[in-house]
């Protein structure tokens, strides 16, 4: 680890994780203020006028009615994938694959630090940054739900919710950090880097369609597990576990697939 | 000490280089001539530790240029020979960054910021090519290092800035440093180093002293007699290969050891004008080229 590199990863990039913050933080936002125990019958009243199909593809179910059902299935299901998804291909390509597209990788490692060492930092960064924006999304989904509709938010399960969320975009990241330290080329690289996330979201949503194609919910990390069974048991262990792994694994691999490659630069 | 043993280094298009044996001893300025695409970024690329050879090492001061990267680019300076600096720096930042990379003040950078009148307070992406060039510079420079590999340098630096960087190199190498410098320039080479590799086609085709270079380069002199096809023949006569152009100009190549032989052959004749043909590295070389290519095709 780079203090050095950090403190530069950190001055380039945090404004995006700014960005994509402020934007999650005001859907969050709304969706709490926009929260009424009263109306949520009424909600699913209209609800029933959408076809069902689409509505469980978007990752909404319509048999819930506390805020932390509610929020697990309105956002849970489907932004709080799709965004940081976002955010996950962004970054990924600008901390490896642009700096060695354009050369200026050169000058990292025109210093006394290994390649292991820049790109440890790097993916650190990585992962420390999709860490924080769920950690201030969660805290910034409590203070909400305190101010508005005091004493209605199960913190420790939307904790759980936010934590098993944190880590399927942290095997997002690490999905896009790979071939970014794979590819000298940035095209080939984003192409990877943001076509399987894209492929993965997409599954889940069509496994969410109905009975018959729930497998292809498997197929997506992202359909590994349910929102709404997240808020209802106990810290899902397993799948956090299968994610976080993931992540590791992946981080691992680029560092080695890194170390070894050649840099035309 | 910089040393390659049977680099050989291929990219997928069967292009690389090849074989390179080479030895730049402590303390001496080496030129690497070529021409575009002769293998000289390649060569850069392995002694940085970029790429991997296929075959044979490189080594700086006894460590392996790809396993030991780090510990040698604590006593390395360079400039890439294409400059391409993080995005969206001031200068100033940028070589603040390079300090904290490498976890030391860099002694030099005000003195090399005055050397090269440059001004690093705006951003980057709004500096000319030669700003970039003197930043790249300043950062190559400014914690002295004790070895220094410098691609194509002085490329997009003004004639005032060049001579001030030759003689910042003939300071440094005063100094003991260790420089291997990439150019196609001759005449800048000329000036700085004391041993000059020449490669072409990824293979190094000379390796000597810079004064045995002077001596066999070949210049092509353009002259206008008052009897165009008298002149021809008495330089003919004489063993230079002139040749008539269309225009009446006759053009004619003498190596380095004859231009005082040249001289005197045409003091006799009726000259119109004699100029020296401007010529791209490889008509230089010619001699050289030539011997290269009949090795090669053995």
């Amino acid at each position: 680890m780079s203090l050095a590199l950090l403190r530069y990863t950190i001055r380039k990039n945090g404004l995006l994780l700014v960005i994509f913050y402020a934007v999650l933080a005001f859907y969050l936002a709304v969706m709490i203020s926009m929260y009424n125990p009263e109306d949520m019958a009424e909600i699913t009243g209209m609800l029933d006028l959408f076809p069902e199909d689409l509505m469980q593809a978007m990752g909404f179910s319509q048999q819930v009615s506390d805020l932390t059902g509610y929020l697990a299935s309105w956002l849970y299901g489907l932004l709080m994938l799709a965004f940081p998804m976002v955010y996950c291909i962004i970054l990924s390509q600008r901390l490896v694959v642009r700096k060695v597209d354009s050369g200026s990788m050169a000058y990292l490692l025109a210093t006394p630090n290994s390649r292991i060492r820049i790109i440890v930092t790097l993916g650190a960064y990585a992962l420390l940054s999709v860490g924080l924006l769920f950690m201030l999304l969660f805290g910034t989904g409590v203070a909400l739900a305190e101010a508005i509709h005091p004493g209605q938010l199960a913190t420790k399960q939307f904790l759980h919710l936010n934590i098993t969320t944190m880590l399927v975009n942290q095997l997002v990241i690490m999905i896009g950090f790979f071939f970014s330290c794979l590819f000298n080329d940035a095209s080939r690289a984003g192409g990877f880097s943001a076509g399987l996330p894209i492929a993965f979201l997409l599954l889940n949503m069509l496994g969410g369609v109905s009975e018959d194609y729930q497998w292809l919910k498997r197929l997506s990390p992202y359909g590994w597990f349910d929102p709404l069974e997240q808020i209802q048991g106990e810290m899902p262990w397993t799948v956090n576990l299968v994610y976080a792994s993931g992540a590791a694994v992946l981080f691992g691999a680029a560092i080695f697939v890194f170390k070894r490659r050649q840099l035309p630069i | 000490m910089i040393e390659s043993h049977g680099l050989t280094l291929t990219y997928p298009g069967g292009k690389g280089v090849f074989e390179l044996d080479f030895v730049i001893e402590d303390g001496k300025t080496t030129g690497y001539l070529g021409p575009n695409g002769a293998g000289k970024t390649t060569t850069i690329r392995a002694l940085l530790g970029f790429m991997k050879p296929d075959r044979g090492r490189a080594a700086i001061d006894g460590l392996d240029c790809f396993a030991d990267a780090p510990r040698i680019q604590r006593r390395l300076g360079t400039i890439p020979g294409e400059i391409s600096f993080p995005e969206k720096m001031s200068g100033r930042e940028f070589l603040r960054f390079m300090n904290d990379m490498r976890g030391e003040r860099g002694k030099r950078e005000a003195e090399l910021l005055a050397l090269f009148d440059l001004d690093p307070s705006g951003r980057i992406a709004k500096f000319s090519k030669g700003m970039k060039q003197k930043l790249g510079i300043v950062a190559a420079f400014m914690h002295d290092p004790q070895v220094l590999i410098l691609d194509e340098p002085t490329s997009g630096l003004d004639p005032l800035m060049q001579s001030r960087f030759v003689a910042l190199i003939r300071q440094e190498r005063d100094r003991g440093k260790t420089i291997l410098m990439s150019s196609h320039s001759f005449e800048e080479v000329d000036k700085t180093c004391d041993q000059v590799l020449i490669i072409r086609e990824g293979r190094i085709i000379h390796e000597g002293s810079t004064e045995m270079l002077r001596r066999s380069r070949t210049r092509t002199y353009l002259l206008q007699a008052a009897r165009p096809d008298a002149a021809a023949s008495a330089l003919t006569e004489a063993g230079f290969p002139a040749r008539a152009t269309d225009n009446g100009t006759i053009e004619v190549p003498v190596s380095g050891d004859a231009v005082d032989r040249f001289i005197k052959t045409v003091a006799a004749l009726q000259v119109v004008d004699l100029n020296v043909k401007h010529q791209s590295l490889e008509e230089h070389f010619m001699r050289f080229y030539q011997q290269g290519g009949e090795e090669g095709s053995r």
